[in-house]
């Protein structure tokens, strides 16, 4: 696999920007974590990659012959108003909408600009392999600077139907007191893909950004995303990430609370079936003293499949009067499902409230009893309670179309 | 009355728990009867109410139940309860996350669907409840509730009633219907219990004092204990059993 991966990794490209940046990742990317890589102890990505993932990174859109990209016949629409961006098989659909108060580009464009290339790949990638690949690779993905209230979210699709893998960059940046809902959406079939995603965030004075990604890839595919967020004075980044799709995949957000009053809602679900693997990490690093950060994680695992949850609080010394808490609870529905849940609380200063917790159980029989008594078929039943347990993780979505993506569990 | 059978059990052994705690127990209900069933706590009430409604882990040893013509103890628990059984229960279970308005269409519909009826659409579904729910003092506030989260001992009463009157059983079964509720909440309760009746169903009253016979009135009264029934009357059995108390009137009984 790593050879394939460094055989195929571009040496060349038309934008030396992009070039450097490619450059940059070749560098920092030695290995595919496995095993004996802490940060991927119980989640063994690799093992799940094939060769027929690898073999191929897009190029150029393979619907695009005629210029087009029709990938809007995979799409399911919306049922509320929306800025819409579509990703087919990696490939940007370059029908951008202009949006009042928001700059849009793709990375390509991005990299060329001094303005926007000054906010690409500003964290160190040794300590993230997936990172550096993509970093190594990537040449798509979209910029978007925000710098007002956006009257609808912005939501990003991504679709994939062809064995391939796909490295996609993205950079969000929320000017000084800038709102806005960003939300991802990821699809696919039955086809066999790697999509390993960066989001680079960045929330400035005051900002707000309300983060939420339904992960819902294919089947046989493989997803690793890392969200990189940095929040400063009196910024908040708000986000919730259901994951149920995917053979193997893995969310990871790494916030950094920088400045005072920054605060971060990490909020989490996640359903395994089958032989799933399904892992959420976070890492919550408190900088400066007053800020705030929680977490709240609900998991279910059922049949074969296997959930990961690590979850990391990160005080450093002088971030007094810090909150951070995290809590997590899952449901075991078979004696084959298997979960490892790994919270970390790292608290080098005084003065602060720190809490974390986790839960492991089955479905309450007296609940199941009651709904069935009153008509309802067990399976049916289970499926309201699962619903039920997971929803306590995004039951705060103030915005009711938005939660109701999550509502559509099946 | 007409002597259509609902419901007959018929030497019922049924325990939990490694322990027998129905023993030999025989009651046959016809359309348009009312049955109480008293007994002192921890006669068994409950566990035969949940026999019946097929609760997981009771185990039923021998003995046989014909509910409608069918065989009660071959369903499974969503069948019983769409072959038209119900059941108040004493301790209504609270869910959160789940929203009781959601959680009535599911059940609704569960039994439309059961007996090939149509699923109800929203606007019929909310007129529908909404019309019960005022006739039993519930508010809207109330129905936007989880199902059963930090409701009263009363209020539950109401809600388990309201769904009652919507899901219209064939026999209800109502255990300790009355703990926890006041007056006007038992005249409330009693009175959507009442006006389910209409000749073509049964109440099964359980209950282990006799305040709720005031306003449901039973054409038979069965005391209950040592696992079955050990006297049955008309409604002056259940004045009879509360003046002497249960300990001597079962002894009186036995002997
Ligand atoms: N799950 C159980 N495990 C063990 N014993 C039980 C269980 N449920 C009920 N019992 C026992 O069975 C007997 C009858 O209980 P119950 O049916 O609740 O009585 P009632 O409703 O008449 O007050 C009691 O002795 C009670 O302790
Ligand atoms: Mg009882």
């Amino acid at each position: 696999m790593l050879k394939i991966l460094l055989d195929h990794m571009p040496l060349e490209d038309d934008i030396p920007a992009l070039a450097a940046l490619h450059q940059k990742g070749r560098l920092a990317f030695k290995a595919l974590p496995d095993k004996k890589t802490e940060a991927y102890k119980y989640t063994d990505i690799q093992g799940a990659l094939t060769v027929a993932m690898l073999e191929r990174a897009k190029k150029t859109c393979i619907h695009a012959d005629d210029g087009m990209c029709h990938c809007h016949a995979h799409e399911k629409s919306l049922p509320f108003e929306a800025y819409e961006f579509h990703f087919c098989n990696g490939c940007l659909h370059k029908h951008f909408h202009f949006i009042e108060g928001v700059e849009v580009m793709s990375l390509r464009d991005a990299v060329k600009e001094h303005e926007a290339s000054r906010y690409i790949n500003k964290f160190d990638l040794e300590n993230y392999a997936f990172a550096a690949l993509n970093t190594a690779y990537a040449d798509e993905g979209l910029f978007i600077k925000i710098s007002q209230n956006i009257d609808r979210p912005i939501v990003l699709f991504y679709h994939h139907d062809t064995n391939l893998m796909s490295h996609i960059r993205n950079i969000i940046v929320l000017e000084k007191g800038a709102k806005a809902e960003v939300v991802e959406i990821y699809q696919g079939d039955e086809a066999a893909y790697f999509h390993n995603i960066v989001n680079e965030i960045f929330i400035s004075k005051d900002a707000l950004l309300r983060h939420y990604k339904l992960q819902n890839e294919g089947k046989s595919a493989v997803h690793v995303a890392l969200s990189n967020v940095q929040v400063k004075e009196g910024g908040v980044y708000e986000s919730f990430c259901l994951q149920k799709g995917a053979n193997a995949a893995r969310n990871e957000t790494h916030v950094f609370l920088k400045e005072q009053n920054a605060r971060a809602l990490v909020n989490a679900a996640y359903f395994g079936t089958k032989k799933q693997l399904i892992d959420t990490t976070t890492d919550i690093e408190h900088l400066s003293p007053l800020t705030n950060s929680n977490q709240i994680v609900r998991g279910v695992v059922s049949d074969k499949a296997h959930g990961v949850f690590q979850g990391k609080i990160h005080i450093f010394p002088h971030a007094v009067q810090t909150e951070g808490y995290q809590i997590h609870k899952a449901l075991m529905l078979s004696d084959d499902a298997l979960l490892d849940v790994k919270p970390a609380l790292e608290i080098f200063a005084d003065d602060v409230k720190c809490s974390h917790g986790s839960t492991c159980g089955d479905l309450n029989e007296d609940e199941l009893f009651y709904l069935r008594s009153r008509g309802i078929a067990e399976d049916e039943a289970r499926q309201i309670l699962i619903k039920a347990f997971l929803c306590a993780a995004f039951d705060d979505i103030e915005n009711q179309d938005i939660k109701n993506l999550f509502d559509a569990l099946k | 009355m007409t002597n259509k059978p609902i419901l007959e059990i018929k030497n019922l052994c049924a325990g939990v728990a490694g322990k027998e705690i129905i023993k030999n127990f025989n009651l046959s209900i016809n359309e348009g009867e009312v049955h109480a069933i008293m007994g002192p706590n921890g006669a068994g009430k409950s566990t035969l109410s949940h026999v019946l409604t097929g609760k997981p882990g009771y185990d039923v040893r021998a003995g046989q139940v014909v509910f409608n013509g069918k065989n009660l103890l071959d369903l499974s628990v969503e069948d019983r309860a769409n072959e038209g059984l119900f059941l108040i229960m004493q301790y209504p279970v609270e869910i959160s996350g789940v929203p009781f308005m959601s959680f009535l269409k599911h059940a609704l519909n569960a039994k439309r669907k059961y007996l090939g009826d149509k699923e109800l659409d929203a606007p019929a579904f909310m007129k529908l409840v909404r019309e019960e729910a005022q006739k039993l003092g519930i508010n809207s506030d109330m129905l936007k509730r989880a199902v059963n989260v930090g409701f009263s001992g009363g209020e539950k009463k109401r809600m388990e009633t309201l769904q009652m009157a919507l899901l219209r059983p064939s026999l209800a079964i109502l255990d300790e219907a009355d703990s926890g509720l006041d007056i006007d909440a038992l005249k409330v309760v009693s009175q959507g219990i009442n006006d389910l009746n209409d000749g073509k169903r049964a109440l099964l009253l359980i209950t282990h004092h006799q305040d709720l016979l005031e306003y449901i009135k039973p054409d038979f009264v069965h005391v209950f204990a040592d696992g079955h029934i050990i006297k049955t009357g008309d409604k002056n059995l259940a004045l009879e059993l509360e003046a002497k108390g249960y300990a001597d009137f079962i002894k009186e009984a036995q002997c």
